[in-house]
């Protein structure tokens, strides 16, 4: 709430009235910090502000996002009826309406191009049962094979990395608490600070109690300041400074061959591999010096436990998977995982990007981290729908695989939920002109978003505020988020939505849903005895235990905290380690003659995803008015840049125009745009197509561009 | 519930802490009762040498006074030693015979210090120092007698000496050693400590071994093994301590060199604890204050069934405490094959620093002469810090805190980003408040209250403003020299006690000066004007209408302005002032920087006739108002379309004549990035770019002091642009102190703050329709005058 400053008594507000209050949780990053909305009145106005709760994770703290949440969700740009498009224009019309339309389309479109021709794009941001409800609806109702979500722009390579390697894939191994007490870590591409900044507290304290910080980033942000060592390789070089690193712990005898022996494959693979590799190559490729390296490396294997944090930075590369496999590497050969303050953090970045990626919104998943491709699993999860096994659909194909798909012409429509791909996908002038293909696009949305003013239809969804459910947090644990604020309009949760839907299409059966604890109730038992195993957890046990950490295989089992003190979940309880070569970055984008600069993107502390909400916020616009580019001075002016002044950046894929900010923390051979912004500041139209071979990430964090100045004189 | 209650034995520093931290954890859970065998409440046991070299009184080592123990519903027996525990019953019992019940013990019982078995030891004059009664006892000795000897060359022992030598007593120090504090310190060190002491007159007598105080009743000398002696009248034994466990052992407690306890400071009966120098942990008794009072607060969070992680053994540093000897010693001073020394000998200064070092980590260090880099040692040391080689020297310097990135920070710069405080905000409150601590600072300014992840930075700037490079002054924020208050308390009086003239404000607020001064007079009619909008004064304008007013000249002539919006000028229009020039006679006409044409000179009588002549609105200009907004209609060289600019400036002009604003503000409209107007050096300016997008800067200014407009935001459209400076101005003039140019105020609310405000659209139409009220009324009000 923004308090105004004046002088005068006549100009003041007046004195509060009455006072409502709302339990929530944050809608945004994945540390879900608890909170509360209290509603003033006073006289005829209402005053909104939102103050933190106490609880085991973010223990009542919230960053500026969470403090100006309610911004965006009450505010006056909410949908509040489904709107149509009639003539290239919206026209509002009622839920009967929409649905019936919803019908006849998706009928028609089966009809004349097959099942498959429907597509479903889900969301890292709704709850556990809408993500599970979401699955379900595109195989059951819709019975298609394509659905998958934003969650693989984001989550998949931290995902894939941790099953290949431990077998499982929950963000944090060990319980967040434990992090003060660790003696060293490496935080890997991950800006924390302003990321997840009610997260920071752990690791200040544990630099207050003595704790060695290794940042790598190819830029200085709020995180790295709190190192003690900073490497600042070259974007890109992730997997050769990772080797580096494992190559002088294995040549200094830092390894913990006990451990070794015992719970990990292939080390000796490895240790072959690094033995032939030349640290001078090495840091020729990273730009950090062999010193540099040495002292990392040494502290890292040296102190008694230790952990790893990775993120976006090393993940969002067309071989993210295998870059956390090198990371994760390091932690199996210094036996830093399973211990007491010891083990590995995938720093998940969306709201419910952890619950999300595990109950089937995946193109080759179904719920409880069960496969798609399995047989046993298959049969399974059909039981529990009550559907034949035949009946359900195969694997399809990754979110920006999809739009691949819409323009040969395979899909052709689509039903986006809670996502705004036009701005969060890679090459992302391609994906709109796909979209615009579409025969039916349907978005639902809280607002008319760049995608959903491409959609034939458009149906409101409901807030933090509004919508109840649970979501699973940054350690993997289970929460439930309260919200009894009344629903704006007639905007419709997004589970009541797809059960309308399903209605609609005549498969009311499986969708008789009347609350979300109703459909958690499902999920229990369709997570039962998969890896992320739900099932012990309800409700009732929420509430008393402030949530519960996930795999919770009964009712009366309680929070696993520490993930692989005894075993791995590989089959035969070993962890994997793997050889990672740098030939799989070969198609890495390159500086070039063309394009000579690199470009990263990321975050900025105020703004979230694409800044569909954060920029209604007037608290979170007014610190951050539009996108940038960050440079090092003397890059600028070798281009003929001066401060301040907007600079068209162009790659293979396109342009987008931002405003200067020169800086001396960043490489001179790298730039950075955030990407929060919409249209020709949408830093994405930039990305490439490239995807990671295992788990389809793109390579949102290095791309070849040219700058130039924008001059009109 | 009814509150268990809690006994602690011995009313000391380790009992008190204790006691202070189970009452932060939760002060509801026990009732306390303390038994302490000295008269007095808790003191500073550490202090009593400072006492005795003068530095301090004993009335100032007081920690906590009776009052206290009241406050805090604690009921403390004094004189009164606890004699037995029953352990089954869970009762004690004391030598003044009462018995009580007690839920949970803690034992504090602290230690005795330890007397030579040697003949002699308990004559007259024969002490210990561990009191407040053996510091009189000392102090009183000193006034009758002459030669005091000072058994024991350690810590205490050395304290005790130079007090000795502050009462005016000749004093000798005997130690077995041939180094004193040979526990601490290395070789080199003892000696530089010995020469520096010598000069301060303490005697030494080195390595030799007492064997017996003769005299009569009173001691009169020490005879040593050797068959050497010397006269002393006052023999005090400083040679160490024996914890006070014989309460304990008689209870049936397991004791060994202390009473042994656990991680939490639990004996093996779990209803009895015990901390400070009487326990014994993982076979380590402690006899200094720091791991006394880390081990309280464990034993506090353990009693008050908090989470702990137990505690863990300290290490253990000392400084001596005698003044002009700067002295600390910490964990291993000796070199070995596995550690290594780093070394720094500066004989010119007489500084001695040496860290030992095992691998990466330091592990100890001895400092003489300059022991600034304590603090930073100690914390690398008990944290044990991976410290690379190439840093380990720079342990040897202290910490510049002028260099943390807090204290390098520019004053108007966010330190946390959530509640947008600024560092001169921070540093205004801590000077002003007398703020200490992160915690204190998060409560007055906010500062840290949100994400917490600023909360490090907070830290530093405490320390840089608490450290001897801070030479940062408060702003003064008194209004002028008539009067104490600021200006924001004279606006607030004004309206509390409707003072509504220039007299009864300096009257009622008792102004110093009661013909007030060149600062005061102006703001205060300008504040009453803006308090109070039908408030009358001295108009050095006329106004009747739009069409007739004029600004009242020195000598006594008028000036006009024609309203020449956006600063074109039509044929018509340049007839008309020709000709009221012409026929007149009036001075040459005078071209604005803002682009319009001022008609000076015109007498009283033709006042009248020049408007009638004119017929056409003129600007009406006021001290403090908005000048004419200025666009680049007269750029010639670029082909830029003008019209968009020039129809913005009109716009805002209209909806702004006649408004009083708390300085003069200039406005610029730029019709291309050519920026012909100036945009980024106005108070308000804007930029038509060639995407169609205004960018709006604001807080420039050509004047004296030149600077840049900030960004404060890009209008998608003519309108969103219109609306954004009109709030903006509106704002400025609600909450901007007299006088005030928008570059300072925007600095003193911060952009975002402004922004936050401009951006909700509520507030933003709360401000535009603020606005059009004043300008309709002061409009009327110009009328009526």
């Amino acid at each position: 709430m923004t308090e105004l400053m004046l002088k005068y008594f006549r100009d003041k507000q007046q004195k509060v009235q009455t006072e409502k209050v709302y339990n929530t949780q944050c809608p945004y990053c994945s540390m879900q910090c608890k909170m509360q909305l209290i509603e003033q009145k006073v006289v005829s106005r209402k005053k909104y502000k939102t103050i933190g709760q106490d609880n085991v994770t973010s223990e009542g703290r919230l960053c500026v996002k969470g403090m100006n949440a309610h911004q965006h969700a009450l505010h006056h740009d909410r949908l509040k009826q489904p709107l149509l498009k009639v003539n290239g224009k919206f026209v509002p019309v009622s839920w009967e309406v929409a649905l019936e339309t919803i019908k006849e389309k998706f009928t028609q479109i089966q009809q004349e191009d097959g099942k498959d021709a429907l597509s479903v794009y889900g969301s890292a941001s709704i709850t556990n049962e809408e993500a599970y409800l979401l699955g379900k609806f595109a195989r059951v109702a819709l019975q298609t094979k394509h659905i998958d979500y934003n969650g693989r722009l984001c989550m998949a390579s931290a995902a894939t990395g941790a099953n290949q390697t431990f077998g499982m894939d929950r963000g944090f191994t060990n319980s967040i608490q434990e992090i003060p007490h660790t003696r060293c870590m490496i935080l890997a591409g991950t800006n924390i600070a302003e990321c997840q900044p009610t997260i920071m507290p752990y690791f200040e304290k544990a630099k207050e109690n003595g704790a060695y910080i290794i940042a790598i980033d190819p830029r200085e942000t709020s995180t790295t300041k709190l190192a003690d060592l900073h490497l600042k390789n070259k974007p890109g070089t992730d997997i050769e400074l990772a080797n580096g690193l494992l190559k002088i712990i294995i040549e200094n005898d830092l390894i913990d061959e006990a451990f070794i022996q015992e719970r990990t494959d292939h080390f000796d693979e490895v240790k072959d591999y690094l033995s032939n590799l030349h640290l001078e190559d090495i840091a020729d490729a990273t730009g950090i010096s062999i010193s540099d390296m040495e002292q990392a490396a040494t502290v890292f294997g040296r102190e008694a436990s230790g952990m790893i944090f990775t993120a976006r930075g090393i993940e969002q590369q067309i071989n993210g998977t295998d870059t956390v496999r090198a990371f994760l590497n390091i932690l199996l050969a210094t036996g830093k995982i399973g211990k007491p303050y010891s083990g590995y953090g995938a720093v998940t970045g969306q709201g419910n990007g952890q619950g999300a990626r595990e109950h089937g919104q995946k193109a080759d998943q179904l719920p409880g981290y069960r496969l798609i491709e399995n047989s046993e699993h298959r049969k399974y999860i059909a039981d529990v729908w009550g559907i034949d096994e035949s009946c359900l659909p195969g694997k399809g194909v990754s979110a920006y695989e999809m739009f691949e798909k819409i323009n040969e012409d395979a899909i052709t429509s689509m039903m986006i939920m809670c996502s705004n791909p036009v701005i969060s996908n890679p090459n992302a002038n391609f994906v709109k002109r796909a979209l615009k293909k579409l025969k039916f696009l349907v978005v639902v949305d809280l607002f008319l978003s760049e995608t959903a003013q491409l959609a034939d239809l458009v149906l409101p969804t409901t807030s933090y505020l509004e919508d109840e459910g649970t979501l699973t947090n940054v350690e993997g644990r289970v929460l439930l988020r309260e919200a009894s604020f009344p629903i704006q309009g007639d905007a419709k949760h997004d589970w009541k939505i797809l059960c309308e839907i399903a209605h609609k299409l005549g498969k009311e059966a499986y969708f008789p849903f009347q609350s979300a604890e109703e459909i958690f109730e499902e999920l229990r038992i369709a997570s039962r005895g998969g890896k992320a195993d739900y099932y012990g957890i309800t409700y009732d046990r929420i509430k008393k235990e402030q949530g519960v950490l996930w795999p919770c295989p009964s009712p009366d089992e309680p929070s696993t905290t520490r993930l692989f003190e005894n075993s791995f979940a590989h089959q035969d309880g070993k962890a994997k380690m793997a050889v990672v070569t740098k030939q799989s970055q070969s198609l890495k984008p390159k500086a070039n003659k063309q394009y000579p600069l690199l470009l990263t993107t990321g975050r900025v502390m105020s703004h979230y995803l694409t800044g569909e909400q954060t920029r209604k916020s007037p608290s979170l616009a007014a610190r951050n008015i539009e996108a940038y580019m960050e440079i090092h001075p003397d890059t600028a002016e070798n281009f003929g840049i001066k401060e301040n002044t907007l600079v068209k950046i162009n790659s293979e894929k396109g342009w987008i125009i931002v405003r200067s900010k020169c800086s001396k923390t960043i490489r001179k051979d790298t730039i950075f745009v955030p990407f929060h912004w919409d249209e020709n500041q949408n830093v994405n139209r930039l990305v490439g197509d490239q995807l990671d071979p295992y788990c389809r990430m793109p390579s949102f964090k290095i791309s070849a561009v040219n700058i130039r100045p924008v001059n009109n004189v | 519930m009814r509150k268990k209650r809690l006994i602690l034995i011995g009313n000391g520093m380790a009992g008190l802490r204790t006691i202070e931290h189970i009452l932060e954890e939760n002060s509801s859970l026990y009732e306390i009762t303390i038994f302490g065998s000295e008269p007095y409440t808790n003191y500073s046991r550490i202090m009593l040498s400072s006492v005795l070299q003068g530095d301090t009184t004993l009335d100032d080592i007081t920690i906590h006074n009776w009052d206290w123990y009241e406050r805090n519903q604690i009921k403390l027996y004094t004189n009164e030693t606890v004699t037995d525990i029953h352990k089954e019953e869970k009762t004690i019992q004391t030598d003044k015979g009462r018995e009580m019940h007690y839920d949970r013990l803690i034992i504090a019982t602290g230690s005795n210090p330890f007397i030579l078995p040697i003949p002699g030891n308990d004559k007259e004059g024969v002490m210990a120092f561990r009191t407040i009664e053996d510091c009189k006892k000392m102090m009183k000795a000193s006034r009758v007698y002459k030669k005091a000897a000072v058994i024991g060359g350690g810590l205490l022992g050395l304290e005790a000496a130079r007090g000795l030598l502050h009462l005016g007593m000749e004093v000798d120090v005997i130690h077995l050693s041939d180094c004193l504090m040979n526990n601490q310190l290395d070789q080199k060190a003892a000696k530089m400590l010995q020469r520096e002491l010598e000069q301060q007159g303490m005697r030494f007598i080195l390595e030799k071994e007492t064997a017996e105080i003769f005299g009569d009743d009173r001691a009169q000398g020490i005879r040593f093994k050797d068959g050497s002696s010397i006269d002393s009248d006052l023999v005090v034994m400083a040679v160490g301590v024996k914890p006070n466990i014989s309460l304990a052992d008689k209870a049936g407690l397991t004791i060994n060199k202390g009473i042994i306890v656990n991680d939490n400071l639990q004996t093996e009966d779990p209803s009895i604890y015990a901390v400070g120098e009487c326990a014994e942990h993982n076979g380590m008794v402690y006899g200094l204050v720091k791991p006394l009072y880390e081990q309280g607060a464990i034993l506090a969070q353990h009693i008050c069934q908090k989470d702990t992680a137990g505690y863990q053994g300290s290490t253990i540093s000392t400084q001596l405490k005698i003044s002009g000897v700067d002295v600390f010693s910490v964990g291993e001073f000796h070199e070995t094959p596995e550690r290594k020394a780093i070394y720094f000998h500066d004989e010119i200064t007489d500084t001695y620093k040496k860290i030992i070092f095992e691998e990466d980590k330091a592990v100890g260090a001895v400092l003489f002469g300059d022991t600034s880099a304590s603090p930073k040692l100690l914390d690398t040391i008990v944290k044990q810090k991976y410290i690379p080689d190439h840093q380990k020297q720079d342990l040897l310097q202290p910490v510049d805190p002028s260099n943390s990135y807090g204290a390098t920070l520019d004053k108007k710069e966010f330190v946390c980003t959530c509640n947008s405080v600024s560092k001169g905000e921070i540093i205004d409150n801590v000077l002003k408040n007398e703020l200490k601590t992160v915690n204190e600072v998060k409560k007055c300014t906010q500062a840290s209250s949100s994400c917490g992840g600023c909360k490090p930075v907070v830290h530093e700037l405490l320390t840089y403003i608490y450290s001897d490079h801070f030479d940062e002054k408060m702003e003064d924020n008194r209004f002028c020299s008539c009067t104490d208050l600021t200006e924001d308390e004279i606006v607030t009086e004004i309206q509390t006690r409707g003072l509504s003239d220039i007299a009864s404000i300096m009257r009622e607020l008792n102004w110093k000066n009661t013909e007030g001064c060149s600062t005061c007079k102006p703001a205060l009619e300008y504040y009453l004007e803006m308090i109070y909008p039908e408030y009358e004064q001295n108009q050095d304008t006329v106004y009747i209408n739009e069409k007739m007013n004029a600004l009242i000249k020195q000598d006594n002539t008028y000036s006009i302005i024609p309203q020449l919006y956006s600063g074109l000028v039509d044929l018509e229009q340049l007839e008309k002032i020709y000709q009221v020039v012409e026929k007149y006679q009036l001075s040459p006409i005078a071209l604005t920087s803002g682009q319009r044409m001022v008609l000076n000179g015109i007498k009283k009588e033709d006042l009248t006739a020049v408007w009638a002549d004119l017929n056409m609105p003129l600007h009406s200009v006021t001290a403090n108002a908005i000048q004419s907004v200025k666009t680049s209609n007269s750029d010639h060289l670029c082909h830029c379309d003008k019209q968009p600019a020039i129809q913005i400036s009109a716009q805002i002009e209209k909806q702004i004549e006649f408004i009083k604003t708390p300085y003069r503000i200039r406005i610029g409209v730029s019709a291309c990035n050519h920026n012909s107007a100036g945009a980024t050096s106005k108070d308000i300016g804007v930029i038509h770019m060639n995407n169609d997008t205004w960018e709006i800067y604001v807080g420039g200014s050509s004047g004296r002091h030149v600077r840049s407009g900030e960004l404060l935001y890009v209008a998608q459209s003519e309108k969103e642009t219109i609306e954004i400076i009109l709030a903006f101005i509106q704002y400025y003039r609600q909450s901007a102190n007299f006088a005030e140019r928008t570059w300072q105020w925007i600095d003193r609310a911060s952009i975002v703050h402004i922004r936050e405000v401009l951006f909700d659209k509520d507030l933003l139409n709360l401000l535009t329709d603020k606005l059009k009220k004043d300008q309709m009324q002061r409009k009327q009000i110009l009328l009526k005058n």
